[in-house]
């Protein structure tokens, strides 16, 4: 076999603080080969971002190698100066970040920015280079390569961005390239392509691969060879297939435990969090650093450092000394082989949270919305908009949409970014003006925004947001902030608001210690717990949840979603769920509405939305939806594009522009005439039906063969 | 009842106390910020206690008679040395003394007085005006946002100085005309550093969350947002207070500020200017030089309060 690539042994590196070194990754040690693709995953803080920044030596003014070796195609880049580092590594390590939009420089067109990478390291005419970034455009499936050289970044869609990127990263024919969550950006159905074409590029380039993703998914689809990391340090090294099928580090295992499943919902089974959370790299636990939160630890793993080694070896042997063999299975576990995945049982039995209509009660409808529909007016902030004579368009955000949904259950959103769900919850919830149409909930009209409605409606209908450091206002102390909903909706006397506080943070898993605690001084998931029990202070009726759980790492939104099932349940109360991962949605919603470009495509029963007949758009979300098993197949639909604009929504169905499916039905019908509601299963309840908004007809959707099997 | 409110004070107490020793740490923690505040304390100290008369509630009326005795100051403000005209410094005169024999140090410590409260109350009063201009602004948008800011863009449009002599012109000097024609020529740039901030903070769930319980939009400025702008506000008034010394010295020093025998700074450095080239810097210098510190002190600590924030991020 030929020699690595490159080749990491025992590497550690630290930064320098004024409270001196933080070791943030220790003992990492892998291989990668030509054409090999490794996956590094963890939860955030874990260092895998530390690894890759740390093979280019762009650790900081702070960041230090402070251990190990790094050496690629055959030398050291270890204790080399800048120049000679640069000089040994030529052009032939590329990166990719994540976010392309703040990879790209806004000023100057993408041909510049992309012959600038040429012409920087070689010499070589401005033709030629053009030449080869056109060519290069072209094999990263660039839709009109010689328009897109022209445009500048805030031109192009996020997809092409990420497409430019690689394109700029593979132009050199880099022999490493170093991928740090280059799809997190990105929507499931261009993340699914981006991804695609990775592999391909992997195959025709023989580059070696190093994909950094916190996404299990992700790496299952395109990785061979997965690491799992671990607060620093590489807990487990394996083949993709061998790592999700036989996992053997408990870390692992856990992860696997946390992370929903694509098919799999509330009633048949629950998630399991692993418990605690990870250590900061400045107070590691003295033993393995997983013992705290494993549920297999014994004494010895307390006090005794875990060495990295193969399977079946003894656990005297330091593999991180030991060349690194294609097809071997580490662990950084004494137990590694003892340990069963399937004899596990939860520390606590978490209850599964089944639908509730068991005894074929039909719940009374809570929220009935009719052709709703939310128009922004764009460009009317000039003052000339002021007296009306701006130039205006209008961005119609949700056009038409209508629901019913009955009490205490959750309806799941879902759709690419720019679909209009969060538009569609600001409005019912009144953040914004609805242009036409009806909703009700129980008797009130949501006609009025949020400030002119009663306070008793407002009491009712409360939200739970994304973004946990945005979710609680930094100025203000925990218990301050759940306080507010508490008193302005009078729902204890006075004097008993403190003990509320202290009951609602006891609800979340929180204990009353947080109630002085500012924002800053608590960890997302924690964030996230006191944004829940805020919305919840009001015991509403209806709580809109958007992406609640998105920003949030594996194991710390399997228990968020657990609390928001355990409160629901509680409390009877309806939800909206959004969220762009399907598995999550799910696992959790009880009914689903897909939406795009403003409209509801399909709506209906969880379980009818993932197996035919579904509408094709839902067929290509599924098709696109990262699988957490490398051996789940599916069928191959890539939507073309990025989401039409709402401002100029396509005519006739919507879809028909990206439509996969728009074969099946004859002549221009897609184009011209708008798609009328097939309803493919009516239950005596109303609200059970399953609906698509599609031309095909049902018989033909259900003979769509399955996205996933 | 009570038992309850105990029980909420007790654990309030803590809190506050740590949240006091928060609110300094950025001063401490920066050796800049250290020195300014050092410099400016330096001034406090000497207005605090130039004589005993702020410590005597007996004194603060107006029309009595009380007759104060010096402490730093050493002298009085108005009073003649007979045959120490245009003196250098010497033991009994730190600074020497001026034109008509008065202690130019005992003026120079008097003076801080005016300065140090005249400066920040102007200070104050444009951040009450600029900062909720800039949070309705900024909140509200759309019209509203446009008619504040192309009014208070024209404001800026009109040089400060040419301002403050229309406002004296117009009104005469005292003051409440310093105080008002620092706050016109202030309050327009601190309206454009709250609105930004507000646009930027406005975005944020939190407020989302607020809008969502049905609070009312002045609730939400003043108590969700304000409070998130508070770093970049104070740190922009530090520099505005020096500003204001700045202004006010340039007042006194056009012979517009208060009238004499004042011993602002600017009246000082007036009054000394003229004896420049006659070998008799000491009352120009002791002006400037007093400016100077203060608003070097000032400026210091502004950077260094910022360089901690930016730590933050």
């Amino acid at each position: 076999m030929d020699a690595p690539v490159i080749s990491v042994k025992n590497l550690a590196i630290s930064y320098e603080t004024s409270r001196g070194d933080v070791p943030a990754v220790r003992n990492v040690t892998f291989d990668i080969y030509r054409g090999q693709t490794l996956g590094l995953v963890g939860e955030s803080g874990c260092g895998k971002s530390t690894v890759a920044y740390g093979l280019v030596n762009y650790l900081g003014r702070n960041g230090k190698i402070s251990g190990g070796d790094i050496v690629f195609q055959g030398q050291s880049l270890v204790g080399r100066s800048g120049e000679e580092l640069r000089k040994l590594r030529g052009n032939s390590i590329g990166m990719v970040y994540q976010d392309p939009f703040t990879s790209l420089n806004p000023a100057m067109n993408v041909g510049e920015q992309m012959m600038e990478v040429l012409t920087v390291h070689q010499k070589i005419s401005t033709e030629a280079a053009r030449d080869k970034c056109l060519k290069m455009l072209q094999r990263v499936y660039m839709p009109s390569p010689e328009k897109i050289l022209e445009r500048y970044p805030h031109q192009i869609s996020g997809g092409q961005q990420q497409r430019v990127v690689i394109a700029m990263a593979l132009l050199n024919n880099p022999s490493l390239l170093i991928m740090d969550e280059p799809t997190t950006a990105l929507d499931v159905t261009i993340e699914a392509a981006v991804l695609d074409l990775i592999a391909d590029l992997r195959r025709d380039f023989d580059t070696a691969i190093l994909f950094i993703s916190h996404n299990l998914g992700v790496v299952a689809r395109v990785c061979e060879r997965v690491g799992v990391m671990y607060a620093g340090e590489l807990v487990e090294l394996a083949m993709a297939n061998e790592i999700f099928a036989n996992p053997r580090h408990p870390y692992t295992q856990g992860l696997m435990r946390a992370l929903p499943r694509l098919g799999v919902d509330k009633a048949s089974s629950a998630l399991y969090p692993i418990r605690g959370r990870v250590p900061s790299p400045s107070r590691l636990p003295p033993g393995c650093t997983f013992e705290p939160r494993c549920d297999y630890a014994t004494e010895a793993c307390r006090t005794n450092k875990q060495v990295f080694r193969a399977l079946h070896t003894p656990i005297t042997q330091d593999a991180a000394t030991e060349p690194d063999v294609l097809g071997s299975h580490k662990v950084r576990c004494q137990f590694a082989e003892q340990i069963d995945p399937k004899a596990w049982v939860p520390a606590e039995t978490l209850a599964l949270y089944g639908r509730s209509d068991q005894f074929g009660k039909i719940p009374e409808t809570v929220l009935d919305v009719d052709m709703l529909s939310t128009h922004y007016k764009s460009g009317g902030t000039s003052l000339l908009g002021a007296f009306g004579l701006g130039k205006r368009e209008t961005v119609k955000a949700v056009d038409g949409v209508s629901f019913k949904l009955p009490r205490g259950k959750s309806l799941g959103v879902v759709g690419e970014s720019g679909s209009g769900k969060s538009t569609l919850v600001k409005t019912i919830i009144g953040l914004e003006d609805m242009t036409s149409g009806k909703a009700q909930f129980m008797s009130f009209s949501l006609e009025k925004s949020a400030r002119q409605r009663d306070l008793s409606l407002v009491k009712e209908l409360q939200m739970v947001f994304q973004n946990p450091d945005a979710t609680l206002n930094p100025a203000y102390s925990v218990g301050k902030q759940i306080e507010r909903p508490l008193r302005r909706f009078g729902v204890v006397p006075s004097n008993q608001v403190r003990d509320e506080v202290i009951r609602l943070l006891r609800e979340v898993k929180l204990d009353e210690h947080y109630y002085d605690r500012l924002p800053r001084q608590l960890s997302g998931g924690e964030k996230q717990r006191v944004g829940i029990a805020r919305a919840f202070a009001g015991r509403p009726d209806l709580v809109l949840a958007d992406e609640p759980v998105s920003a949030l790492d594996v194991s710390v939104q399997a228990a968020v979603l657990n609390l928001l099932l355990g409160i629901q349940k509680d409390q009877g109360t309806t939800m909206i769920f959004i969220a762009h991962d399907l598995s999550v949605v799910r696992f959790f919603c009880d009914y689903i509405a897909v939406m795009y470009c403003g409209q509801i495509m399909e709506i209906g029963p969880a379980e009818a939305i993932y197996s035919p007949p579904y509408h094709p758009y839902t067929e290509s979300l599924l098709a696109a939806v990262p699988i957490p098993d490398p051996t789940v197949q599916q069928s191959h639909i890539r939507l073309d594009g990025a989401i039409p604009s709402p401002a100029n929504p396509p005519s006739g169905c919507r879809f028909h522009t990206r439509c996969p499916r728009r074969g099946l039905v004859p002549g221009d019908k897609c184009v011209t005439t708008v798609p009328t509601w097939q309803t493919i299963r009516t239950s005596d309840d109303d609200n059970d039906s399953h609906r698509i908004f599609c031309h095909i007809p049902a018989e033909e959707l259900s003979k769509l063969e399955q996205a996933l099997h | 009842m009570a038992a309850i409110n105990l029980k909420d004070n007790n654990a309030l107490r803590p809190s506050a106390f740590a949240r006091f020793r928060e609110a300094i740490s950025p001063l401490t923690q920066s050796k800049t910020a250290m020195l300014g505040f050092i410099m400016v304390m330096f001034w406090v100290i000497i207005g605090l206690f130039a004589d005993d008369i702020l410590f005597r509630p007996a004194c603060w009326s107006e029309d009595s008679e009380c007759k104060a005795t010096p402490w730093l100051a050493r002298y009085e403000a108005q009073q003649s040395f007979r045959g120490q005209i245009l003196k250098d410094p010497t033991a009994e005169h730190w600074l020497g003394t001026d034109r008509q024999g008065r202690d130019i140090w005992a003026r120079v410590a008097h003076g801080t007085r005016i300065v140090l409260a005249l400066a920040p109350i102007s200070v104050i009063v444009a951040l009450l005006v600029g900062g909720s201009l800039g949070l309705i602004a900024g909140y509200f948008g759309k019209w509203v946002d446009e008619i504040i800011m192309r009014i208070l863009d024209a404001m800026i449009g009109i040089p400060s100085i040419l301002m403050y002599l229309v406002i004296l012109a117009a009104l005469g000097p005292s003051y409440l005309t310093i105080v008002l024609a620092v706050t016109v020529t202030g309050a327009p740039g601190i309206a454009k550093l709250v609105r930004s901030l507000t646009l930027d903070i406005k975005t944020r769930d939190y407020i989302a969350a607020a809008q969502t319980r049905g609070e009312s939009p002045w609730y939400i400025m003043f108590v969700e947002i304000l409070p998130n702008a508070r770093g970049p506000i104070m740190i922009d008034a530090m520099l505005r207070m020096g500003y204001a010394v700045f202004a006010m010295g340039t007042l006194g020093f056009l012979g517009l500020g208060l009238p004499p025998p004042s011993p602002d700074w600017g009246s000082i450095v007036n009054a000394g200017r003229t004896h420049l080239l006659g070998g008799h810097p000491w009352g120009a210098l002791a002006g400037s030089l007093s400016t100077a510190t203060l608003v070097l002190g000032l400026n210091l600590m502004a950077d260094g309060l910022q360089e901690q924030l930016n730590k933050y991020r």
